[in-house]
Order: structure tokens, then sequence, then C-alpha cells
């Protein structure tokens, strides 16, 4: 596989697991209106997934119709390329939001360096991307800023997620499989540069917002490597795909 | 007892630039940044939406048509002058909702819906009349439009029935 290919089933797992990470809120968030901005949340991640493997179906040679349904319906775990923050079970409601916000974040960070890729498509999408991203960005920002300066419980429950997703928000900006020579031709930003940036913007607001930055280092993780729990996820999202293969939906 | 419930707000919205801001229902938040957010989830997923407003909803001044012919005359001179501007919205069909119509200066809340009925029952009679100070008033900006509101245009919104599943289902069924 090209490295732009990889590039992109990386983007698109990222998206696609935390979006159905955000689903298993549909009916249970902590009040009615949140429950429906959560839900269009996690819609928007999945649609943002579909336009990625899209695009890598079009590189592929393949049918872009049907083949983002091939991979997220018929794929095995293991070749799932996602990052393991996104497939962690979504917790309590802080760290669910913790979660979102720090990728919100980076995924911000990196859509407005992708929308000037030299790579046309990629940079069309990404700029068609970025502006829910904004959306996203500002309601989980709001969310972090309340429950972190909030009650002592909710303090609490804002520092122990924290504590918890720190060592695993690393993999986010970790440079993709053959990244160099994208980065060299100018169709994807320099890791090290998203890494920056991201700090810059998440660090201070979550210290305004009184949580302490974990003294933990990142962890070094691949995108090959997964936790338990993805297999749970995957089993759960493609059985009813699966149950009838050659269905119309 | 203590009310654990968030605070209402009242929802407005501008469907395109010139139209009138239409209320649309109310979001529950604990404050107005939030309620605006909330709002947007809400009420601007499908319509389109230029421009939305929250106010909470306890600092709309409200009366029926009813309640204004029994009223007494306003004792407005016992209530703090505040002069400040309101925003003046009425109903005028029993199925429909309040329209944003204009705003203007008033000492009180009870002063502003006077002088509402006075400057704006031309050829209308509305039902429902409601007045609220323009300061407690959240509004989007027009350059949050790009991010909040105009993504939900390119959306396609599909109908259960467009999914097939009776079709699956029955072929299901079928063949077991």
């Amino acid at each position: 596989m090209d490295a732009i290919q990889d590039y992109l089933l990386g983007l698109a797992d990222d998206e696609l697991i935390l979006g159905h990470r955000d689903s298993e809120w549909c009916g249970r968030a902590p009040i009615l209106e949140e429950d429906i901005a959560f839900a269009n949340i996690a819609l928007d991640e999945i649609g943002h997934a579909d336009l990625w493997y899209g695009l890598l179906a079009e590189l592929s040679g393949e049918d872009p119709d049907t083949y983002p349904d091939r991979l997220v319906y018929f794929r095995e775990p293991m070749d799932y390329h996602n990052i393991q923050m996104v497939e962690l079970p979504i917790g309590d409601w802080a760290f669910t939001i913790l979660r979102q916000y720090l990728f919100d974040a980076c995924e911000q960070v990196r859509l407005e360096a992708l929308a000037h890729s030299q790579y046309t498509p990629l940079a069309n999408i990404a700029s068609k991307i970025v502006k829910e991203e904004f959306y996203h960005y500002r309601h989980t920002s709001v969310w972090v800023q309340r429950l972190g300066l909030g009650s002592s419980e909710s303090h609490l429950r804002m520092q122990n997620a924290l504590d918890d997703i720190w060592p695993y928000t690393a993999q986010m900006t970790q440079p993709m499989a053959g990244e160099d020579s994208l980065v060299q031709a100018g169709i994807v930003p320099d890791s090290s540069q998203l890494q920056s940036i991201w700090q810059a913007k998440v660090i201070p607001f979550l210290q305004e917002c009184s949580l302490a930055l974990p003294d933990l280092p990142g962890m070094a993780l691949q995108r090959e490597e997964h936790t338990p729990y993805l297999r749970v996820l995957i089993e759960e999202m493609q059985s009813v795909a699966r149950s009838e293969a050659n269905a119309v939906w | 007892m203590i009310d654990t419930q968030w605070p209402r707000f009242q929802v407005f919205v501008q469907e395109k630039p010139g139209a009138p801001h239409q209320d649309v229902g109310s979001v529950h938040a604990p404050d107005a940044e939030i309620a605006l957010l909330n709002a947007r989830d809400v009420f601007a997923r499908r319509p389109e939406c230029v421009s939305m407003w929250v106010v909470q909803a306890d600092a709309i001044y409200s009366k029926t048509v009813e309640e204004l012919q029994n009223r007494p005359t306003p004792k407005s001179d016992q209530l703090p002058v505040i002069r400040q501007t309101y925003y003046v919205a009425y109903k005028i069909k029993p199925a429909g909702t309040q329209t944003l119509v204009g705003s203007l200066e008033a000492d009180s809340p009870a002063q502003a819906m006077e002088m509402a009925i006075e400057k704006y029952s031309g050829k209308v009679s509305p039902l429902v009349w409601w007045v609220f100070p323009a300061g407690l008033v959240i509004k989007s900006e027009p350059t949050e439009i790009d991010s909040l509101y105009a993504p939900a245009k390119d959306k396609t919104f599909r109908v259960s029935t467009d999914f097939h599943t009776f079709t699956a289902m029955r072929k299901l069924k079928d063949k077991s």
C-alpha cells in the first residue's frame, strides 16, 4: 500500500472508530439537548470517515460506493489502522468529552494544514470538514471548561480522565508509516509540527480549566497494535452487516 | 427545594438574510453560550439557518390578548426605571410561533409592551405579545455561519424507507 493510502486509512479509521464510540451515547447522554448534539458529532465523524474512505477507494481503483462498506464491515480488527485512543471504551461523560476535545483539537490542526495540501482532492475534503471541526472543537471545549471548573466531583472526574488518556494522546501526532515522502512532496504536514501546534493549543487551555498535566510519558504505539476493546467494538459494529452479507441497505 | 433543572432558553432562527427571526422552541442549558450551541443542534440541523438568537425564557414578558383585555393600568412607576432596548415579537395565528418584529426603548417590560402594541398593531391583530431586553439576547456571529449552520445544508437526509429494511427482513424471513 502506498504511503498516501496508508495515511488516508489512518485518518478514516480514527474518525470511524471515534464516531462509533460517540454513537454509544445515543439515548444516554446527560441531557436531551446534549444527546442530540453528541449524536450529531458522532454522525459527523462517521461522515468524515466516509469521505476519506471514498478518496482511498479512488486511489485504489475501487468503487467509492461499495469500498467503504467493505472496509468497515468486512475487515478484521487487526487490519484497522486507528490509534488506540479512539478505541478505548466511552468511560464516564468526563472521559468522553475530554477524549473528543483532545482529538478535535488535533484534527482541527491537521485539517487546517491538509487544506493546503499539494494533492488537491485531499485539500478539498480537508477544507470541507475543517468547518465542522471548528464547531466540534467549540462544543467540546465549553464542556471541558465547565466540567474542569465546575463542582469538585466534575473536576475530579476530568482530572482522572486526563490522567488516563494523556499517555495515549502521543499517538495522534506520531508519524504515520512512510510519511516522510508525503511531507517532502507537500501532501501532508510534518507530524512533529502538528504536535507542537496541538500542544500549544490544548496545554494552556487545560491549565485554564484547572486541570493538571500528568507527568506521564506518551506511549509509542503502532497503528497495527490494538487494545482488546477494539475487537469487541468491531464485532458489534459488523454483526448486522455480516449476518446478511449481500443485503441491500 | 433546590431547582436542579437548567434554565430554559427560547430560540429564534433566521432562515435567510432579511427574513425575521422566528421563535422555533426552547432548549435547556447551564448558560447562554451552551444554549446557543444546543440550539444549533436541536433546531438548525435540517432547515436553513443564517442567524440564531437565544434568550433566557424567564426574561420574556409575555401577554396574551385576553390577559391584555383585563389588564389593570400598569404601575410602572413602582418599578425601578431602567431605560433599555426591548425586542418585540408577536404571534398572529393560533398554531404559529412568535415572529420578531422590531425593537424599542422603554423604562420597563410593561411599558415596552404598551408601546409595542401601539407601534406594531397596524393591520394585524396579534394573539400573544412578547417583549424582552435586547441586552439579554445572545446571538450567533455572521462569521459562525460557515461552521455552525452551513454544513447541515449538504447533509443527505434519508427517510427510513430509503433503507429497504422491510424488503431485507422479508427476504430473510422467506429464507428461514
